[in-house]
């Protein structure tokens, strides 16, 4: 037993037995099957049995309501066998139903591909006339008129439908008999993005019901907190969840594993995975192991190279790295290599959770928190050969995230935490899917209002001031001059963007705040794990000029905030403190950067960009007044523990609401507006506001609770990158007081709340004393 | 330990979304101006150098330089002009009103010498196509006539060829002119001349002209249809013009009309690609049905096969210039009029609509001209 090995040499090992803080084993499972409400088609239930296939119960539960009508959500673990519990009965009912369609919606081509492979195997063998397609960019135009009218399963992605749409005439077929829209991969579809995705599945529907079908929605996705309420805000639609899973696991052991144990940190998370790793290789564990950057993946190779070399020239060349952007034979050549064993050590970027057909391995290292729960289980899910016993070892870095897991490993294998998040309610987005229906159908506000909220009036009234839709006895028909789809960007909020350019090469797209942030002049800007330094911002014509760098600097912007509460939607009180939820006006104004070599600033340069003012949504708490006496009277700085107690909010709102800490912004003061009463604002970073604050303003009290866990439990002594530092702070972590934020934050997590308005309380399902 | 999240296991939409209701969301008041200003900066031509010769392929996506400068300056000069005076003192014409609603037409008669078409001709060079028949290539056609079998009507004796021959005489001798134009088509180019020659099986009063003028490339209004047809032996250009965008409906209404007869044909230049998907999407839109299935000839095609590489351009406009010697005056560039009838939305100043009906009825006029010109040649009667 190679892992029970290696885990035991974890625990002996006096340098890893300090850093190893948790391990936690789950028992092999047996499976468990399910029995369907009604017979399969003959040609399914031999397609079954050829592949010996036994349905586990979660497929049976998922078939059985999907075959009775249900919209259903499906979020079982990776390799459960999701992709099957729908196939059937698409394949069933159209098999039944001679002109019925369905839509399969991926986010990427390499997802598409699969499906596409998996999708035609079932449709030979099963003789079910159902001809599988591709339809996207790439689809050629002289095969797009046949796919459309004969292929019964289309495969596509939403950039392709959000420009389909708008040609509906020549879709009516599909669209008159779309009986399925399947969303694979669903958890993919958050934030900004998912907002898009839910306003382009309003768009879709909307034009379903105008062709005379209702499609049924099937969607799968990661684990998530809130599967139902996330796939009633992306569809509209509410479904049956599908989450116990019947599928066999072999034993599992999960290590966290912290190199700042101490506090400290001897070798960095780097160092320590390459260690990781090699000790793997050696127990003869096939390893793959993630890290944060490309450039991070390659590191790591070398060093775990160099080391292997020194007592096997043969491991050496066992140990390979692998990123976006290796070309095929490439990659058939790891996966190969990967069987025959010939490689032993895969290192990989985060990024690459997909697209590497390697099946399972002994043990996966992730170096590094990915951010999300779910691409930590998915990465974790990449170790387990068909019931044998794997390892996982999650590797902490200095940051608030990793290292809260690693004192609270509980939190970590507990039941998901994350909320995925979609906004139907940001004007920005909303608005920009009118004017694409518009331009689809003319829009009518009787029956048109449900599909866009309780914004469509407002925004209606907005959109035809500007002439962009006109009113004719059919409805509201789009008159702008340029088609309406091509000025909607799925994956963005409709603003300025400024294109970054290297050498007459556009490097990629921007958004202004983000220019602001990252690429203002003299800045050091990294894209895919490279650098560069920003020459020259044009603000006329939006361009910024970059050129390729080495240094061994980076740089930080300084930026002031400023914030105006525009109305308080909604109030609470949690442990006494009062609590607000609304709309607010910020304006952020950069004023310079500072640069930085490791810790130690080495430069000072003023900028002079105009302000960015946004309107968006926040939550927002008054401490209480005797919170400063108390600070005060203990010799501690109020305004730093103020600043501390929003620097660790910030950090644990992805633990919560699935989000990055780039995605929120915070302002803390001593002394605020007119009422001169201190106060901490925690806000969406984006133009009209995304959810976060909204979904997080009901999580108060769990997130005060972990957030205060944090920095009480976190072992330095007045503050580390690990609890209260931010590395996006607008003020260079001035002024900080670790003590003054335990105390603060401590006042916060006394008791629950209460929604004082019509709201539900946010009450938490079980507290221990 | 703390244990605060459950994975939820039910989920009750809201009613009304709490939050929302407790406050009239307020929609910043720029929105519609963000819009506007994103969706005027998306230009869908692009202005080229003049005697750029690199770009003179069919593409409706370049104005030369010089054309939008005086078409700009043009813009000027016209809301200059027609300023204060309202729509009847500009435009004579009638109200139309139908089922769609209610739209503006313009009506003009042009002198057109028709061309009379040799149908013998016509017939007798399509008999001795042997190739029409299924399964007869060049080599098996000429292996053919070397045994004797000169004509369609010798291939009825044929053991093979003669069920299939059987069916293309049928067609030849009791079918319409779109169901010979589909078997041509299906045996030869699109733009043959056959395809052409169709048009001889139908009187001049079948052909209805069509050009229409729109506000983009795709799914915007048709603010324009212009409709030639031939009246007491002239070209008669009905134009239907949209004063407002609620009168698209009307409008096309309108222009179905003139494709209501048994016997229509439509002409069009370049509609296989842009008119008719225009037209069938713009009656998805508004849910008015499909278009009827009528013979085309899109002289477009006719245009490229006479004059590819003989003439440096085959725009509509450089084609009337060449062969008829026709020059327009103030006329503006296709690509334009979106533009120029925004100026008119906007303002409600007539001026800017002047050129973008001479403009579309210019088109009408050349359409038909062209087309005559194309079929004399082929099938003429000397």
């Amino acid at each position: 037993m190679a892992v029970a090995d290696v885990v035991g040499f974890l625990h002996k090992n006096p340098d890893y037995r300090k850093r190893v803080v948790h391990v936690e084993t789950t028992e092999p499972e047996r499976p468990r099957y399910g029995t369907l409400d009604t017979p399969l088609p003959e040609a399914i239930t031999a397609y079954l049995d050829k592949n010996g296939i036994q349905l586990y119960s979660h497929q049976c539960a998922a078939i059985n309501l999907i075959r009775a009508g249900h919209h259903v959500i499906i979020t079982t673990p990776t390799a459960s066998g999701k992709t099957l519990a729908f196939n059937i009965p698409v394949f069933g009912q159209l098999a039944a139903d001679a002109p019925a369609r369905a839509l399969y919606l991926y986010p990427t081509k390499a997802l598409a591909n699969d499906q596409l492979v998996t999708l035609q195997q079932m449709a030979q063998f099963t003789g079910i006339p159902v001809k599988p397609a591709i339809y996207d960019g790439d689809t050629p135009q002289s095969k797009r008129g046949m796919i459309r009218k004969n292929s019964r399963i289309i495969i596509s992605n939403p950039y392709e439908l959000h420009h389909v749409l708008p040609w509906h005439a020549k879709w009516g077929d599909v669209l008159s008999e779309l009986q399925f829209v399947v969303i694979d991969e669903a958890h993919r579809y958050r934030g900004v993005f998912g907002s898009h995705i839910a306003l382009l599945i309003r768009r879709l529907v909307r034009l379903c019901r105008h062709y005379g079908s209702d499609p049924q929605f099937i969607l799968s996705t990661a684990t998530l907190a809130n599967p139902l309420e996330f796939a009633y805000r992306l569809t509209g639609r509410q479904c049956e969840l599908v989450d116990e899973d019947g599928s066999p696991h072999g034993r599992k052991h999960f290590v966290l594993f912290n190199p700042f144990f101490d506090g400290i940190g001897e070798r960095s998370t780097h160092q320590e995975t390459k260690d990781l790793l090699l000790s793997c290789i050696q127990g003869d564990l096939q390893t793959l192991c993630f890290t944060g950057s490309r450039k991070m993946a390659e590191l790591v190779t070398v060093w775990a190279r160099e080391d292997a070399r020194r007592s096997s020239p043969r491991l050496a060349t066992a140990i390979t790295a692998y990123r976006a952007g290796y070309l095929p034979e490439e990659r058939r050549m790891i996966e190969r290599h990967l069987k025959t064993g010939e490689l032993k050590g895969v290192v990989s970027t985060n990024a690459l959770e997909l697209g590497l057909d390697i099946g399972s391995l002994d043990a996966v290292i992730i170096s590094g928190y990915p951010g999300t729960m779910v691409s930590a289980r998915q990465q974790a899910g990449r170790a387990g050969r068909k019931g044998d016993t794997s390892l996982a070892i999650l590797v902490a870095q200095a940051d608030p995230l990793d290292q809260y897991f690693m004192h609270h490993p509980g939190q970590f294998f507990s039941r998901p935490h994350e909320h995925a998040i979609v906004d139907t309610a940001n004007p920005y987005i909303v608005s920009g899917h009118m004017l694409c229906a518009a331009a689809e159908l003319p829009l009518r506000d009787e029956t048109d209002q449900p599909f866009f909220g309780q914004l469509y009036d407002s925004l209606r009234r907005e959109l035809a001031s500007g002439g962009l839709i006109r009113q004719t006895a059919r409805g509201w028909v789009y008159a702008g001059r340029g088609r309406a789809a091509d000025a909607v960007r799925l994956d963005g909020i409709a603003a300025e963007t400024f294109r970054v350019m290297c050498n007459g090469r556009l490097l990629e797209t921007m958004d202004r705040a983000q220019a602001f942030r990252e690429a203002h002049k003299g800045a050091i800007m990294l894209h895919q794990g490279e650098s560069y330094i920003v020459r020259d911002m044009d603000l006329e014509t939006h361009t910024i000029r970059v050129a390729e760098t080495d240094v061994d600097y980076y740089t930080q912007p300084l930026k002031e905030v400023n914030l105006a509460i525009i109305e308080t939607l909604d109030t609470t009180t949690i442990s006494s403190v009062k609590c607000a939820f609304g709309d607010v006006e910020v304006t952020e104004q950069y004023t310079g950067y500072t640069i930085k070599r490791r810790d130690t600033i080495i430069g000072l340069e003023p900028l002079s960009l105009p302000p960015l003012t946004f309107r968006t949504k926040a939550f927002w708490f008054v401490p209480p007044a005797d919170a400063e006496e108390k600070c005060t009277s203990a010799g501690l700085d109020f305004a730093g523990g103020l600043h501390g107690a929003e620097h660790a909010i910030i950090a644990l709102m992805p633990l919560h609401v699935m989000c990055d800490r780039w995605d929120i912004g915070g302002l803390s003061s001593p002394r605020f507006g007119d009422a001169g009463e201190p106060a901490v604002f925690v806000y969406d970073a984006c133009e009209g506001g995304i959810g976060l604050a909204e979904k997080a303003f009901g999580l108060l009290f769990q997130l005060f609770t972990t957030s205060h866990e944090l920095v009480r439990d976190c072992p330095c002594e007045k503050g580390c990158p690990s609890c209260i530092y931010s590395p996006k702070c607008g003020n260079d972590n001035q002024p900080l007081d670790k003590e003054a934020t335990v105390l603060i934050l401590g006042g916060l997590c006394t008791a629950p709340g209460q929604r004082e308005s019509t709201g539900s309380p946010a009450r938490p399902e079980k507290v221990a004393p | 330990m703390l244990h605060f999240h459950a994975t939820q296991r039910e989920f009750k939409p809201p009613v009304r979304d709490v939050i929302l209701t407790m406050a009239a969301v307020q929609t910043p008041a720029r929105i519609g101006a963000l819009w506007q200003q994103r969706i005027e900066a998306m230009r869908e031509y692009e202005v080229i150098r003049d005697g750029n010769i690199f770009r003179t392929s069919f593409s409706n996506s370049y104005v030369y330089s010089s054309e939008y400068d005086r078409a700009r300056g043009q813009l000027e000069r016209l809301v200059e002009q027609y300023q204060g005076m309202p729509f009847p003192a500009v435009f004579s014409g009638d109200e139309v009103t139908n089922e769609g609603g209610v739209c503006f037409s313009l009506r003009s008669s042009h002198r057109l010498t028709q061309t009379a078409v040799d149908v013998d001709r016509l017939r007798c060079e399509i008999l001795a196509d042997l190739t029409l028949v299924r399964g007869i290539g060049e080599t098996t056609q000429r292996r053919l006539k070397a045994r004797g079998y000169q004509t369609l009507l010798d291939l009825v004796k044929h053991p093979k060829f003669r069920l299939h021959a059987h069916r293309v005489i049928d067609c030849l001798s009791t079918g319409n002119s779109a169901d010979i134009m589909d078997l041509i088509g299906c045996r030869h180019a699109k733009s043959h001349p056959f395809v052409l020659g169709a048009a001889g099986f139908h009187e001049p009063e079948d052909y209805v002209y069509l050009d229409i003028e729109t506000l983009g490339l795709f799914s915007h209004p048709i603010i324009l249809f212009g409709a030639g047809v031939i009246e007491n032996g002239r070209l008669a250009v009905h134009q239907y013009l949209l004063r407002d965008i609620g009168e698209e409906q009307a409008a096309l209404v309108a222009t179905l009309g003139h494709l209501a007869g048994d016997r229509s044909a439509l002409v069009t230049f370049n509609g296989t690609s842009f008119d008719l998907p225009y037209l069938r999407d713009r009656l998805a839109y508004y849910g008015m049905g499909t278009l009827r299935h009528i013979p085309h000839f899109d002289v477009l095609y006719f245009s490229r096969r006479r004059w590819r590489g003989r003439l440096p351009s085959l725009r509509l406009t450089a084609l009337e210039q060449e062969i008829f010697g026709i020059r327009r005056r103030d006329d503006i560039p296709g690509q334009m009029v979106p533009e120029f009838y925004e100026a008119y939305l906007q303002t409600g100043n007539c001026g800017p609509l002047v050129p973008i009906i001479q403009h579309n009825r210019q088109d009408v006029i050349s359409l038909a001209l062209l087309f005559f010109r194309l079929l004399e040649e082929s099938y003429g009667c000397s």
